[in-house]
């Protein structure tokens, strides 16, 4: 039986390129596309599709946000993001937001294929547990600008407490520069 | 022609509608290094370019490719509506710039016609003056990136002193004196893609 899917990305050339790859499995069957979350909604409410492929950035709303509205409308449907980003914050959020998943678009052919199938057939994505708060406070003060000694002040801890954070998280995300990890830190978003 | 985005799932995708469209993608790339190499290697018709690739981003491989390969012309590939990366991708000699939210027939569009030898590039954007140097560019994005002296070093294939001396002179030019305020100046003038 073929799984029913619809894609929600802003981009046209991702949209047609996703459907390009998608065309070509004869058990994996694009039902329609939307560039919104409120399109997508109301795609999904039209077709009830088996599975939702969702960007995490769209014009209109934050995928995650969105991911509740898909499961709402209809509990049976399978939400998968789609990310720009491989950093394991997002795929945390998005299985804690009720995604079975997250697929980073720099995921090759076959692993995506691999991923949807697993979904369609019932099965999660196991995820890293991404940052924990603390690492993500950490996070946030450096994009402020803090210096170590700042970002012990603001949050309770000692300097030489920030420092490890900031070398666990260097080592974590493979980022060899404090600078590295200001960039990576409003990147993300925080 | 070769194609280079870091996001492998969308060039397959592109790879393949290209295709059905009688373009013929003879390689790709990850990041703006490999397309370095690839267009070495291929020396192809036309490389259509992601903006923003790790390593080294679309516009800075375009102005390197207009100077060793000029035979090869660049289409690039963005998300940005924003006109300080249309006036950095003309100083770097791109033949057309495309929007990924526009539709994949402009691409082919474009393609088809920087193939022909025409240009499509809006008219009236302001020409840029660019404060840094292609090489200083190179510097400053493997510095936000979070790679130390030595990696990037390695990954320009120069010396360590020869890396000290431009990130030197860009961060003089920015007028910054830590990395931290390098990164800062970066992002707020629009820098890094």
């Amino acid at each position: 039986m073929k799984t029913r899917l619809i894609l929600v990305d802003d981009h046209a050339v991702v949209r047609e390129a996703l459907k390009q790859l998608l065309d070509a499995e004869p058990d994996l069957d694009v039902i329609g596309t939307a560039d919104c979350g409120e399109a997508g909604l109301a795609l999904a409410h039209r077709t009830r599709p088996d599975l939702v492929l969702l960007d995490i950035s769209l014009p209109d709303a934050d995928g995650l946000d969105l991911i509740a509205s898909f499961l709402e409308h209809d509990s049976d449907t399978r939400v998968v993001m789609l990310s720009m980003h491989a950093e394991p914050e997002y795929a945390a959020a998005a299985v804690q937001r009720g995604a079975c998943g997250l697929i980073p678009k720099s995921d090759s052919p076959a692993s995506f294929l691999e991923t949807l199938r697993h979904v369609a057939a019932g099965g999660t994505l196991h995820v890293d547990a991404g940052l924990s708060p603390r690492e993500r406070d950490v996070l946030g003060e450096l994009a402020r600008g803090a210096s170590n000694e700042e970002a012990a002040q603001a949050l309770g801890l000692q300097p030489k407490t920030v420092e490890g954070y900031c070398q666990q998280l260097m080592q974590r995300l493979d980022v060899h520069t404090r600078v590295g990890l200001i960039h990576y830190a409003r990147r993300i978003g925080l | 022609m070769v194609l280079a985005d870091d996001h492998a799932l969308v060039r397959a995708g592109v790879k393949a509608l290209l295709a059905s469209h009688g373009i013929d993608v003879v390689a790709e790339a990850g990041d703006g290094r490999a397309l370095l190499r690839e267009v070495r290697q291929h020396r192809p018709d036309v490389a259509v370019v992601d903006v923003s690739m790790p390593l080294l981003d679309g516009i800075e491989a375009a102005r390197r490719i207009a100077s060793w390969s000029p035979s090869t012309r660049v289409v690039v590939l963005t998300m940005h509506d924003d006109e300080r990366f249309m006036a950095r991708a003309m100083n770097a000699g791109v033949w057309a710039y495309v929007a990924k939210d526009e539709a994949i027939d402009r691409l082919v569009d474009a393609v088809h016609r920087v193939a022909s030898g025409k240009r499509c590039l809006p008219e009236n954007i302001e020409p840029l003056d660019d404060p840094l140097t292609t090489r200083e560019r190179e510097v400053l994005q493997l510095i936000c990136e979070g790679k130390q002296n030595s990696d990037i070093a390695h990954i320009m294939s120069r010396s360590v002193n020869t890396v000290r001396a431009h990130r030197a002179r860009l961060m003089r030019k920015l007028g910054v004196t830590s990395a931290t305020e390098l990164l800062n100046v970066a992002e707020k003038r629009g820098l890094l893609t």
